[in-house]
């Protein structure tokens, strides 16, 4: 059993790494930290910098927690590749990020995050760019 | 598409090198990455990688195959040649030129079919090769429908398709890209350069 | 001073604001091909050849011109940025300018391999201002027995020195050769291979040819390409180096420029084949040749120096003698023919404007090239992240749209994709399409220059070699040939003795 954990070089995503982390203390569960991209194009803003990932699993380490990091690429939809990963590790938690998206904003550019949260079959923690404190 | 999967035992040796290439890897917890570890190859091992994601080759039928294409198109263009008429070095027919160029193409393709026939070069045709095949069906139809009813349908579907299931785009995406592009297209060719590319609207 | 007149009223034809301007045009897009992997600049100017239907020749020739190098600026920065050469001659810029970019130096590296090719093409382009009148004045003494000699050898070198199989691009080349034949015979006017076709009976075009073969043929390889990981997009600071690294790499520079002047001018050289000598001329030079690979500035300076001067000289042949040196050549040769102009060495004294103005262009689009590329570094990053599904299709419809803009005849088209399904069938079993081109654009040339001297010597062949410069040029051509076989089996004998290193085969795309 692990926690699966949404990582984009990115407020949101850095929330989501803290709170991952605090959940595997709590729980003694090993961290997989996820950073997926589209395939198709050589450079994406969604691809996290080696020394970013670096650091993130420092920070997991440090907190004494096991932590391994993948970058699997996806081709239509994140939220499937999500999924298969987080049934492959066995993940008891899915922790992602969240930003602020207007409406409008939702509807025309769509949501990784809503479809993960609609289509997941194991728990999920959204947790805020802001508010990632516990 | 399964992505690789994350397994923290995986020796960060020179055998994880390989594997670390489309997809992703595990490092020992809190350990080093193995992407550091790619990043340090020297230039002989770099192009050892390179030559490993490069598609594979195809098997010896590949190179009999080509070989007795060009056989057949060499012998073929040599017989018409002599029907051309040869004639000699001083007083040349038609003929006399293709002719010679004939021979060469009959010699090389039984120089690869035989000497040759260790050769690699060929890539296997795998299961990405329909895309292409694809491709190619879409602007067959291009060609073939654009005399009929003007540019915009078929490129629309050509775009359409290419995008959506040759690139693995949303559908979103791709319907909006390919309005846009095919109305480029139509302002580009026929407002703004007035050419006489068949259009419908 | 006289000899200079010309030479200055050549810049006077490029400061024409049209002329500017599809120089800008040709070096931007050169840069954008460069940096996306897939397209290379031989493939662009196939597909952008209808565009020069419409204007001057000299306005024509600027563009294409300024694709072609620029195209090996823009190679640099996916080499350096994501260690993934945008084109086969910055593969050897990636060794040490990715290492640079890994220490937080990137606009180092990217900064020398400016300032060299900018020094690299510049100082090809003087030599080209002097040597070049003087190969066409000599050249002007060649009679039909020099020109067969020199195709035949043109187009043995473009095959055999290209990597992959020489047999197959000795193939390609003979199939260009039999398709040049297609037609009306020149000679007495009977038609040959055209199947009753109509269309067929005008010969075919080149123009079809070559953006099927090349870039129809390229569109559809890419299509099956495996795909790749995505990086993330990287931030470029300190975009020039410093004193110290200018100092240390500039003795590359000027080796490289020389190197590369003359590695291009040879038919089948060309850039890639100068910037990996440069590295290892480099290598083997310097004093600690451990810093290659792990970040050396000479490393980037040397090659991208080198591949910048190859690329400007290899113009050389074909505007002195009307020789092709490369499969990009080629397509200008094709691109003058479409003008009406014949290149060979009267071009330099029947259209010096031209000849000038296609020089002097290079010179500005240097200057700007050098101007562009470090600020508009960031600029193409972010086009990187356009994703290949969407570029696929936008250059297919160009392609086809384009075709058809040729003669407004669907024939066209239709040729095209018939070649497109050529190239791609070739690229997939190893045959080389440079050389097809090649032969194909020499073809008509080769059989009429063969045929006239032949009726010179009375139906004799041997009176090639009656002829000093045909004769020399036809011994080499020999030598060319059969020196492959002399190595094999050398090497085969060597082989007992020591283990040969296997060498990378990096494709010559050009």
């Amino acid at each position: 059993m692990s926690i699966i954990v949404g990582f984009v070089p990115t407020p949101a995503g850095e929330a989501a790494l803290t709170a991952g982390i605090a959940e595997a203390q709590l729980r003694k569960q090993d961290l997989v930290i996820v950073n997926s991209a589209r395939e198709g194009a050589l450079v994406d803003k969604a691809v996290a910098p080696d020394d970013v990932l670096e650091r993130a699993a420092q920070r997991a380490a440090e907190a004494g927690v096991t932590v391994s990091v993948i970058q699997p690429p996806y081709q239509h939809d994140l939220a499937d590749e999500f999924l298969d990963v987080a049934r492959e590790a066995n993940a008891s938690l899915i922790v992602i990020g969240l930003r602020h998206r207007s409406q409008v904003g939702k509807f025309i550019l769509g949501s990784h995050a809503q479809r993960i949260l609609m289509q997941a079959d194991r728990p999920v923690l959204a947790v805020k760019a802001d508010g990632a404190h516990f | 598409m399964t992505p690789v999967k994350a397994t923290p035992a995986v020796p960060a040796g020179e055998g994880s090198h390989a594997a670390a290439r489309s997809g992703g890897d595990a490092p020992l917890p809190g350990a080093t990455f193995p992407s550091a570890d790619v990043d340090d190859l020297t230039p002989e091992q770099l192009a050892a990688q390179w030559e490993e994601e490069k598609p594979p080759s195809a098997g010896p039928l590949a190179n009999a195959a080509s070989s007795l294409v060009v056989l057949g198109l060499g012998l073929s263009a040599l017989v018409l040649s002599v029907v051309m008429g040869l004639g000699s070095p001083a007083a040349p027919q038609p003929g006399l030129w293709p002719f010679l160029i004939s021979c060469v193409m009959v010699a090389l393709g039984l120089f690869q079919l035989v000497i040759g026939r260790h050769n690699r070069d060929a890539e296997k045709f795998t299961r990405m090769s329909m895309a292409p095949l694809t491709g190619l069906v879409t602007l067959a139809l291009m060609v073939a429908l654009m005399p009929m009813i003007g540019f915009e349908l078929p490129a629309l579907a050509l775009c359409i398709v290419w995008m959506r299931f040759l690139g693995s785009e949303t559908w979103r995406s791709t319907l909006v890209v390919s309005a846009a592009v095919v109305g480029a297209f139509y302002g580009l060719f026929v407002l703004a350069l007035n050419t006489s590319i068949p259009h419908l609207f | 001073m006289d000899f200079l007149n010309p030479v200055l009223n050549g810049f006077a034809v490029v400061l024409e604001p049209t002329n500017l301007l599809y120089c800008l045009v040709g070096v931007v897009i050169g840069m954008l091909i460069g940096v996306l992997p897939g397209l290379g600049p031989a493939a662009t100017i196939a597909i952008l050849l209808p565009l020069t239907y419409n204007v001057e020749p000299v306005t024509a020739i600027i563009m294409l011109a300024g694709i072609f190098y620029g195209a090996q600026y823009g190679g640099t920065i996916t080499s350096v940025l994501l260690r993934l050469p945008g084109e086969a001659s910055s593969v050897v810029t990636v060794f040490d300018g990715y290492q640079l970019a890994r220490k937080g130096k990137a606009g180092t590296a990217l900064g020398l391999a400016s300032i060299g090719s900018f020094v690299g093409g510049t100082a090809a382009i003087i030599g080209l201002t002097f040597l070049a009148p003087l190969v066409a004045s000599f050249a002007l003494d060649f009679g039909p027995a020099e020109y067969s000699a020199l195709a035949l050898l043109g187009i043995l070198l473009v095959a055999t020195i290209s990597s992959g199989s020489k047999t197959k691009a000795l193939i390609a080349a003979a199939l260009g050769l039999l398709l040049a034949t297609v037609g009306r015979d020149a000679f007495t006017g009977e038609t040959r291979y055209t199947f009753g076709s109509l269309e067929l009976a005008d010969g075919i075009d080149f123009v079809p040819i070559a953006m099927g073969i090349f870039g129809l043929g390229e569109i559809l390889y890419n299509l099956e390409e495996r795909h790749r990981a995505a990086k993330a997009p990287s931030k470029v600071a300190n975009v020039w180096p410093s004193r110290a690294d200018l100092k240390q790499a500039s003795g590359s520079i000027g080796r490289g420029s020389i190197l590369g002047f003359f590695l291009g001018i040879l038919p089948g050289g060309g850039a890639t084949i100068a910037s990996m000598a440069s590295y290892a001329m480099e290598k083997k030079r310097a004093k600690q040749p451990e810093r290659f690979g792990k970040g050396a500035p000479e490393g980037v300076a040397g090659p991208e120096t080198a591949n910048n001067a190859a690329a400007t000289s290899s113009f050389i042949p074909l505007l002195t003698l009307g020789i092709p040196a490369n499969a990009t050549m080629a397509l200008m040769f094709g691109a003058l023919l479409i003008q009406g102009v014949t290149p060979g060495p009267q071009l330099v004294d029947e259209n010096p404007d031209l000849f000038w103005g296609v020089v002097n262009s290079m010179y500005i689009g240097n200057i700007l090239l050098l101007i562009m590329s470090l600020p508009l570094v960031g600029l193409f990053v972010k086009i990187l992240r356009v994703r290949a599904a969407i570029l696929a299709p936008i250059t297919a419809l160009i392609t086809l749209l384009g075709a058809y803009t040729i003669n407004n005849s669907m024939f066209d088209v239709t040729l095209v994709v018939v070649f497109g399904i050529i190239g791609y069938l070739m690229k997939k079993f190893g045959f080389e399409p440079g050389p097809l081109v090649l032969a194909f654009v020499l073809g008509q040339l080769l059989e009429s220059s063969l045929r006239r001297s032949l009726l010179v010597f009375g139906g004799d062949p041997m009176g090639f070699f009656g002829r000093p410069i045909s004769a020399t040029l036809l011994l080499v051509f020999v030598l060319v040939a059969v020196l492959p076989a002399i190595k094999t089996m050398l090497a085969k004998r060597k082989a007992a003795a020591a283990q040969e290193p296997e060498t990378v085969q990096i494709k010559e795309k050009v």
